[in-house]
């Protein structure tokens, strides 16, 4: 029990940054959880659109924003310059329309008056043109047949009102489970943070010369000081992930009760034990107990980065990906991933995927036995 | 005198250079973490934007019988167009239903009485097939009014054209498919090409690196503290001007902190690609401000608090990662929400006053904002100078 009680001492001493690696997650996890119902429904994606109008706010001009407005969310920006431009660069808004002074009259009297636009140039952006596009082109076709305004604004809307009917196949509640998705994928650098940083520290105060000196005349078995270094640190883990879980519990609600929370929780689990793992190589391979903080900061960020803990794996290139296979934060987020698609489990789908862990542990696990 | 401040100078130097932990992080560091902001980053502006689209038609006789569906599909899927939209399979509706299934398709479109869209989930790709689609039905639309109205036209001007009325009908549908096909829209893209927000993430590491250099401010400065080291005991005894001595050391610590800097600017600019703008005049006159904030904050913190080093160190550390965290370091958009919400917050933050600089003299035509934040730093330096200066001066131990 001796070494139990060190190990606790010891633990004690680390309280601050498992509370900081711990408030990260809490912080991530919370933003992350803009509140939206369970949609089963089609709900077409709306750009943010930003319209600053120069002309009268009559006629074909407020149709124009008004069919804009209703396919899109129009955001309030102050009206400065600095503002309209901080916003767009910071993606609050996608796309800006600038309607020139006279665009009504111009346009009633034939002619092609020009909109200038700003764009982010993303997929948002590029809707946002769609829509613009639409509704200046189908405008401009009626305005050579129909004169009178009232009677255009009104065929004007008549066509844009024609939708085609949309069915969907999927009725998983993929809202809900990206947002659990999002906070295991953030977990994976607690986790990994969390158990590297103590274990190290823990570790390396057991190394420390004068101590292990002690130790190895001390009368104790050496097998037994090791079963219980190694008890204790696994206990760590272990409490340490079962601190998120019941966190993810609170955070994610009942979306944690179904078959795919208990299969995050056990993909969580099994990455704990990798992070386990790792923490025991570094521990019992470094000398250094100043450079504890380094290595933390070096392996967790960059196994977080590389994998895609942080930044959706979808976003990285290629070649990062490929690195990243040698890592195992990169089966467990693909696993999270994975799970947020799949609709029905079976056997050897979910073993195929567990054993690639396996893989990647046991490797873990050679190395350390070889030091 | 003078040699004494060279003597200090130098050793000071020295003894930051052989300090391998603070070198790692104030140079190592900061380049470390710049690598692996470039891996995850790399794609993520290309990634947003529109791809080419998979999806599947249902190849039934509506379909078959349908000119404008053909032809509409032929084009947007047409590899030679630059505007190519949509990869478009055409296979019976059984193949349509697997390839969704298997996720290799968005959706899929069925020609019944009206068109149908099947999709599994709600999203962008879906949203844009959704309004082709629409695009369509609503082209349909105009060229049977247009047909109606301009029938009506004609035939309200000489009535005896009612003989060969189907005739004048195709050729105005005819007319009308070419002139909605011509149909362009005048929009104007104005927008600048210098939209790259991940760029903020640079500047964030760059400004995180400056007010690190407040760590070796820090300890250049405790080795000349009686309450720190034996070196300061010894140091306090001597009969030497302790402000040239700590100005030594500080001047010292600023230089190790600009080779830092450059040497991050250097890997940033050649490696990692990161684009600061053409004007290096202004981008050195930012980083001296920045270091030099960084460094007069780390030896104020050194300077007030009467604690060990860990906790100071602690303390400078933390206070620049707050810093950073507000300026967009963790989430390019938390420093857009704090501008927008409490500006004040990142006016009194100096990690968001560097990051704000890079960010005015990347994006902004006008320097106003540039010299606003330039002058910021400087004034923060001030008063940690002043503060420094205060609680430095005049101290004795009657015992320590």
């Amino acid at each position: 029990m001796i070494v139990f009680k060190t190990f606790l001492k010891v633990l004690n001493k680390c309280k601050a940054p498992i509370i900081m690696y711990t408030v990260f997650l809490l912080f991530f996890g919370i933003f992350n959880m803009s509140t939206s119902d369970n949609i089963t429904d089609f709900t077409a994606s709306k750009p943010d659109i930003l319209i600053v109008n120069e002309d009268e706010q009559i006629g074909i001009t407020k149709n124009l924003i008004e069919y804009i407005e209703k396919n899109s969310n129009i955001k309030e920006i102050k009206s400065d310059k600095e503002s309209i431009a901080d916003a767009l660069f910071y993606r609050d808004i996608n796309y800006i329309i600038y309607i020139p002074n006279h665009f009504r009259e111009d346009f009633l009297a034939g002619k092609k008056p020009e909109v200038k636009v700003e764009s982010t140039g993303d997929y948002q952006a590029s809707l946002a043109q769609m829509m613009l596009e639409r509704y200046l082109k189908v405008a401009q076709t009626y305005s050579k047949e129909i004169k009178s305004e009232e009677e255009l604004v009104k065929q004007i809307n008549n066509t844009l009102e024609k939708q085609v009917q949309i069915e969907m196949t999927s009725k998983l509640d993929t809202d809900s489970l990206n947002k659990v998705a999002f906070y295991y994928n953030f977990a994976n650098y607690s986790i990994l943070a969390g158990c590297v940083y103590v274990i190290c520290l823990i570790l390396s105060s057991f190394k420390e010369e004068k101590i292990q000196k002690r130790t190895i005349v001390s009368s104790m078995n050496y097998h037994k000081y090791q079963k219980q270094l190694l008890i204790a640190n696994s206990l760590f883990a272990i409490i340490l992930w079962l601190l998120y879980v019941v966190i993810s519990f609170f955070l994610l609600g009942k979306v944690m009760f179904t078959a795919h929370g208990l299969i995050y929780i056990a993909n969580s689990f099994i990455f704990t034990l990798c992070a386990l793992t790792i923490a025991f190589l570094i521990g019992n391979s470094m000398k250094n107990k100043d450079a504890v903080n380094g290595i933390v900061n070096v392996v967790a960020l960059g196994s977080s980065f590389l994998c895609g803990a942080f930044v959706p794996m979808e976003m990285l290139p290629d070649f990062v990906l490929k690195i990243a296979h040698i890592l195992p934060s990169y089966w467990y987020i693909k696993t999270n991933e994975m799970l947020k698609t799949i609709e029905i489990f079976n056997r050897r789908y979910i073993t195929a995927n567990f054993s690639k862990y396996g893989n990647s542990n046991w490797l873990y696990d050679t190395i350390y036995d070889y030091f | 005198m003078i040699s004494i401040f060279i003597h200090n100078f130098k050793y000071a130097l020295k003894t930051l250079f052989k300090n391998k932990m603070l070198i790692f992080w104030t140079f190592a560091f900061p380049i470390i973490l710049g690598t692996f902001f470039n891996m995850a980053f790399a794609n993520i502006e290309k990634s947003e934007k529109l791809k080419m689209i998979d999806i599947a038609i249902v190849e039934n006789e509506n379909f078959k019988n349908s000119t404008v569906w053909k032809q509409t599909f032929k084009v947007l899927s047409d590899e030679e167009n630059v505007n190519r939209l949509f990869n478009t399979k055409y296979v019976s509706k059984e193949e349509a239903e697997k390839l969704l299934k298997n996720d290799e398709i968005t959706g899929y479109v069925e020609l019944q009485k009206e068109p149908i869209v099947t999709v599994t989930n709600s999203g962008i790709n879906e949203t844009v097939l959704k309004y082709v689609i629409e695009e369509i039905i609503q082209s349909e639309e105009i060229i049977s009014n247009i047909i109606q109205i301009q029938i009506n036209e004609k035939l309200q001007e000489d009535p005896t054209q009612i003989v060969n009325i189907e005739q004048i009908g195709m050729q105005i549908y005819e007319n009308t498919i070419e002139k909605l096909q011509k149909q362009e829209a005048n929009i104007q893209d104005i927008s600048s090409n210098k939209l790259s927000y991940t760029m903020i993430e640079f500047y964030t590491l760059i400004a995180m690196t400056c007010l690190y250099g407040g760590i070796l401010g820090m300890v250049a400065v405790n080795q000349n503290l009686a309450n720190m080291s034996h070196t300061g005991k010894r140091i306090g005894v001597s009969p030497i001007s302790k402000g040239k001595l700590i100005l030594g050391s500080s001047i010292a610590s600023y230089l190790t902190q600009l080779i830092g800097v450059l040497l991050l600017f250097i890997y940033t600019i050649f490696v990692l690609k990161v684009d600061y703008g053409n004007n290096l005049m202004l981008i050195i006159l930012l980083t001296l401000a920045g270091c030099l904030a960084g460094l007069t904050m780390g030896v104020s913190i050194a300077a007030c608090i009467k604690a060990n080093d860990n906790l100071k160190t602690g303390i400078v550390i933390s206070v620049t990662m707050i810093g950073c965290f507000l300026s967009g370091m963790m989430g390019i958009t938390m420093k857009y929400m704090v501008d927008k919400n409490v500006p004040i917050i990142n006016k009194l933050n100096p990690a968001s006053m560097i990051t704000d600089g890079f960010y005015s003299l990347y994006y902004y035509d006008t320097l106003d904002r540039f010299y606003f934040n330039v002058a910021s730093l400087a004034i923060f330096a001030i008063i940690m100078l002043g503060i420094s200066i205060i609680s430095l001066r005049r101290q004795k131990y009657d015992s320590i």
